[in-house]
Order: structure tokens, then sequence, then C-alpha cells
């Protein structure tokens, strides 16, 4: 199947969606900066956010009776109150760790280990 | 229908939805009331105080609920969540443990006066999610209640503002809970996507039905892919291998108290919620309307062949047959005599020796096919949930013998435990198949070793703060000789460190022994292997504890502390506690009976 040749529909939607997993994970897994960390957390949830609006319509569905409707909308509502809460959480953490050891380079939380 | 009516009828789901939410909704007020008291009335009202009582009011309710709820299964909150007796035997699990924690957590004084309302408000809101993990039934629920669960514990984790350890026990549990819930969320949105629908019985329903008509590959690699991506998120819960770098690290920083809260009623809850998803996956119900159906087509068979009109009709019993499984899919969709000759036309004639008595069978054996279709999916969620199991169990026993820090051995043995819980859910999703009130027997063995596991764990942990308060170390070398000054300690620690191992005649060998069983019975020998001999290396590890408080000398120049049992608060919580998990070890037919009362209505 080639992207590019059909109409837009939810596949389109869903490798944009996949794009921005993929570097919020690579992001998770390869930052040294705890903030850097928590940017690509935020990217793993706007991606599944995007499959969940693209799903939620009827439009980009072929098969109609599969399309989500307004649940798909108020899921991705949720997750950005539900991300912010957790962003805010993570940065009051982050603050923490950087009061008491003057830098939030996870590389260097060490101290608990074996 | 119009607005007004669904106005009205949600008003009317609300009402009786909140009339099943009593438990939650007291600890919603006794959350609000902790905050608000402290900015009213400052000091005067203690937090403790407030927090207790709201925990027993919330358990008294959850109580009052079970004859309500028993032998029913009712959605709640327009299908958000279901509330049975399973959800109801998690309730009580989580409330009593919330009480039994406020007790633990006023003595041993880890919330100072200044945190107090702090820790209680994060605890209380990490229970209610908690109680609304162990009764999701909608995808949205699954992710809300596990990062409300997840959220307060992380700062709970760093309440000990001012220690280096705590802080970074905190970084690193909300890193990697918040990463493992970002994985979960992009998971469940794969799966939602191609069932189509997020209220979890539907997503069952719409799995069976994409199952039964042989998907694509690529349809199935994107379920596989997304099943695997939400058992990211329970493994994180679970404190499952690969998922369990934050247990240890965080059970070492933070203080032991937080270890007890998140070693068993976090651990609990998702087990519950694992139980939920695995159920909501791999159990369909059989349509209630096949067997009419079934009998619909049977007489309009009959009718087709008296009709003398309708020749093709006569030819092919299997006509029936097939337009019966388009209505058992569509609804009730009423075939015309039209509709019928050209089906007729288009299918060829075959075995017109079939009598009428085969295309009666025929549907209902189609119906089957449809429930049945998904037995690769509960194989598939088997497999996943035993190999993530063995490798958890041997991890957790492997690492733990090497540590010198009891907190963090705890955290070794939790993760071990986890392994054990999971052999459950692995042993009984099989037995689905073939008889379902086989497997929820099987679930309940899961349920009753949550229980005996809140005895045991929370002992542990309240043994490790009281001597934390007592000595100011939390290294094994410090309980050494411990005997001969305080034996009542020793012996309460002894007997549960040998329920924890699962020897006989304590709590912990009939909860092995029940979760075993399941193992034996749906015929996964390998992991009943692998559980055995991880029964048999945990015995070092735990014993080696006993050993340093009854056979070691204290090192040189230090006196071993004394903390006898029967003159003291700290004591007499530690004995109590200790009660039931010999009780249980010899008496365990009530216990186990009331588990499995809860059970009773997981798969209708």
């Amino acid at each position: 199947m080639n992207l590019l040749a059909e109409p837009v529909g939810a596949s389109h939607f869903m490798a944009v969606g996949a794009v921005m997993f993929v570097c919020g994970v690579v992001c998770m897994a390869t930052k040294r900066n705890g903030l850097g960390i928590l940017m690509g957390i935020e990217l793993v949830l706007n991606g599944a956010n995007l499959n969940f609006v693209a799903f939620s319509s009827e439009f980009l569905r072929r098969n109609t009776e599969y399309a989500l409707g307004v649940d798909g909308q108020l899921i991705a509502l949720f997750v950005i109150v539900l991300a912010a809460a957790e962003a805010a959480v993570a940065l009051a953490i982050a603050l923490n760790y950087y009061n008491n050891h003057a830098t939030i380079d996870v590389d260097r939380a060490d101290e608990l280990k074996g | 229908m119009g607005f007004h009516d669904q106005i009205s009828s949600l008003v009317e789901d609300t009402q009786r939805s909140l009339a099943m939410f009593g438990p939650e909704l007291t600890l919603c007020g006794t959350i609000v009331l902790l905050l608000l008291s402290r900015l009213i009335l400052g000091d005067r009202l203690s937090s403790t105080l407030v927090a207790f009582a709201g925990t027993v009011v919330a358990l008294i309710f959850a109580l009052f609920s079970w004859n309500e709820i028993a032998g029913t299964s009712q959605e709640a909150f327009t299908g958000m969540l279901v509330v049975d007796t399973f959800t109801v035997f998690f309730r009580i699990f989580l409330m009593a443990f919330g009480v039994l924690f406020v007790i633990f957590t006023w003595r041993s004084g880890i919330p100072d006066k200044e945190d107090a309302a702090d820790f209680y408000t994060l605890a209380l809101g990490s229970l209610l999610g908690m109680c609304l993990m162990v009764s999701a039934n909608h995808l949205l629920i699954v992710f809300l209640a596990v990062e409300m669960a997840s959220v307060p514990s992380y700062v709970l984790a760093g309440i000990l503002k001012g220690r280096r350890k705590s802080s970074e026990a905190a970084l690193k549990f909300a890193v990697y809970g918040a990463g493992a819930a970002g994985i979960m969320l992009y998971g469940i949105s794969l799966i939602a996507g191609i069932v189509g629908t997020v209220h979890l019985p539907s997503a069952g329903q719409s799995l069976a039905n994409i199952m039964a008509n042989d998907p694509s590959g690529g349809v199935l690699w994107v379920l596989g892919l997304g099943g695997l991506m939400i058992m990211v998120g329970l493994a994180f819960k679970l404190s499952a291998v690969p998922f369990h770098f934050w247990a240890p690290d965080v059970f070492e920083g933070a203080a032991a108290e937080i270890g007890g809260f998140l070693s068993v009623a976090s651990k609990a809850a998702a087990i519950g919620l694992l139980v939920r998803m695995a159920v909501g996956f791999g159990y369909a119900e059989e349509p209630q309307h096949a067997e009419p159906v079934a009998q619909q087509a049977a007489s309009q068979q009959a009718l087709a062949d008296q009709s003398p009109g309708t020749n093709a009709a006569a030819a092919n019993p299997e006509d029936g047959v097939f337009v019966s499984t388009n209505s058992a899919q569509d609804g009730a969709q009423q075939p015309s005599d039209n509709e019928q000759e050209n089906t007729s036309e288009q299918t060829p004639a075959n075995d017109g020796a079939e009598d009428d008595g085969a295309a009666a069978e025929a549907p209902s054996e189609d119906a089957a096919h449809t429930a049945d279709s998904l037995a690769p999916v509960r194989t598939y969620i088997s497999y996943l949930v035993g190999l993530l199991a063995a490798i958890t169990c041997t991890f957790g026993n492997m690492a733990a013998y090497g540590q010198t820090n009891i907190k963090r051995l705890l955290a070794y043995s939790t993760i071990a435990h986890a392994g054990y819980m999971m052999f459950a859910v692995a042993g009984a999703l099989p037995l689905i198949g073939t008889s379902t009130s086989n497997a929820e027997y099987h679930i309940a063995s899961l349920a009753f070793y949550v229980v005996t596991y809140l005895f045991m764990n929370l002992t542990a942990f309240a043994i490790v703060a009281f001597m934390r308060n007592r000595t100011g170390s939390e290294e094994i070398s410090d309980y050494a000789g411990l005997i001969r000054t305080s034996p009542g300690l020793v012996v309460c620690f002894s007997i549960i460190l040998m329920s924890l191992i699962g020897l006989p005649p304590l709590a912990g060998f009939a909860a092995k022994y029940v979760v075993f069983s399941t193992l034996a019975e749906s015929g996964l020998m390998l992991l009943l292997m692998i559980g055995a001999i991880n029964t048999v290396i945990s015995l070092f590890y735990y014993l080696r504890v006993v050993k340093a408080m009854c056979l070691e000398e204290p090192a040189e120049g230090q006196q071993p502390v004394t903390f006898p049992i029967w003159k003291s608060v700290d004591g007499w919580f530690v004995l109590v506690l200790t009660l039931p998990v010999v009780v249980f070890g010899v008496f365990w037919g009530p216990l186990h009976d009331w588990a499995l009362a809860a059970c009773r209505d997981l798969l209708p």
C-alpha cells in the first residue's frame, strides 16, 4: 500500500503518530538530561493522542463501524490534562533532585544500585 | 432519543452509580477535608485522625456493599466502571490496607506533623486510583486509573525532601513510570483502533468477531504489538522483569512505609487490573441471541420446506445457516423470501441429504466458534504473562541473594512474589475456554494470594520501619544478635520470612499451594517447575536474615536494640499482623471461600 498515492485516511495519521512515538522513545532512551526525557514522554503521549483522534473520525476509516466516535476525542482530552498533571509532578521531582544533587543529569543518579 | 431523554437517563444512571461508589466517594471527601482542615483549623485537627476516620468509613462502606452487589455484575457511570464482587473484594482489601497503613504510619512517625496532611492526601489519592484500577471497564479508565495510582506515589517516594537518596528514588520512579504509561497509552490506542471500541466487554466481543473472520497478518501484528505495549505498563506497575528497575531503587531510597504501600496496595491493584484486562480481551460472552436465532432459522427452514414455491431453498439447508450467522452479527435482520432466493442462487447447492436437525445444530456450533475464536488471544496473553512471570520470579530471587540492605532484599522479594501472582493469571487463562467456573476457581487462588501477601509484606515493612526508628539503619547486619534482646520480635519476623518462603503451616504455603495447583491443572508444567525451583532458591536469602538475627554476634561495641513486643504499641501492631499469617496457614478455608465468592461473577 502506497500511502502517498491514497486519499488521506487513518493510516496517514497513524504514520505521523508512529513517527512521534518512535521519536519519543528514542528521546527517552538517549537523553541524559532529566527534562529531555520528560519531553520524550510528552511526544509519546501526543503520538497516542493523534491515533485516538484519527480513529475517532468516521471519515478517515474505511470501515465506519470501527470508528471510535466521540470516545476517541474524549480520551485525547483526558490525556492532555493528565500529561499536564504528570509534567507538573515530574518537574517538581526534578527540581527537588536538583536541589539535592545540583544536577539533573540522570546518568549521575547512581547512588542507588545493586 | 431526544436530548431531554438522554439527560434524564444520564441523571438516573449517575444516581444509581453514585450509590455504588461509596468507598471512593468517602476517600474523595477525606482528601478534600485533609486539604481544607489545615486551611481553616490549622494544626488543631490531626491529619492522621482524619485519614484514619476516612479510611475506616470507606472500609465500612465497602463491607456493606458486599451483600448488595453479591451475585450481580453492574456497570456504573455509563459503562466506565464495573461493580461486581471482584471489585468489592479488592475495595475491601484496599480500604483495609488503608486503615492498617494509617495506623502503621502513625506509629512509625514518617510523615511528621508538617507533612502529614500532604502525605495522607497523596496516599489516599493513590488508593482511589487503585480502586478504579480494579473496577476498570473502559480503556480510558484503565489508563487514567494507572496514572491516578502512579502520580501520587512518585511524590510519596520523594516525601523525605532533604535526602539525596529519596530524591533520586523519586526521579527514577517518575521517569520510568511516565515512560511506561506513555507506551501503555500507545498500545491502548492501537488496540482501540482495531477493535473499534473502548468499552472493555464490547472490545472482547469485537475482537472475537475479528479473530473469527481470519484477520490478515498485519492486523494480528498490530494486535500483538498493542498487547505487548499494554503489558509494558502493567509490568511496570507489577514491577515485573524487565520493567523492575525502579523497584529496588525506590524501595531503598524511599521510606520503608512507602515500600510497604507500593509492594502491597499498588501490586494488588495492578494484578487486579491484569485480571480485568486479560478477562476483557480473552473472554467474550456467548451471544445471548444465538439460540433463538438458531431456532428461528430452523423454523424458517421448515417453512421453506413446506412451501412448494421456493424450490431452491429446499435444496440446501446450508442456506439457513448462512442467513442465521448474518443475523447473529447484524442484529435482528429478517431475511425475506427474495433474499433467500438470491443467496441460494449464489451458493452452490451441496449436500441436499442433510436434514433439518443438522441445520439447527450448525448455527449453534458457529456461535461456539465465535466465542472460541478468542482461544489464540488467551494463549497469547497466557504465554506472555507466563514468560514474564518465569523471568520475574527467577530474577527476583537470584538478585535478592546478594543484598545487604533489608529494604532492597524485600524489594527483590516483592519482585519475585509478583512473578508468583502472575503465574496464577497465566494458569487460569487457558482454562476459560474449557470451563469458566474452573477458571474462576483459579483466579480466586490469586485473590487469596493477594490477601495473605498483605499480611506478610506489611508486617515485614513495619518491622523494618520500627527497627529503623530504633537503630537508625536498615542493614541486615544491624539485626545480628537480636534474639537475645527481643525474642518476641525475632519470632514474629521469622514467621513472616518463613511465610514469604512458603513453608507450611503458614499462610504463604497455602497461597503458594493454591497458585501452583492452578498451573498443574492447566498443564503448564514448565512454569510449575520454575516456581518450585524458585521457592527453593528463595529459602536461602530469607533464612540468611533469620540466621543473622538468631546466630550471628553483633559487631564489636554494638549493642543490639531492645524491642519488647509486649510493651509497646509498635510491638502489638506487629503481633496482630503476624497472627493472620499463622491463622490463615491452618484455617484457610473461610478466606479461600470468600475469595471464591469474589470471583464468581467475573466470567458471566
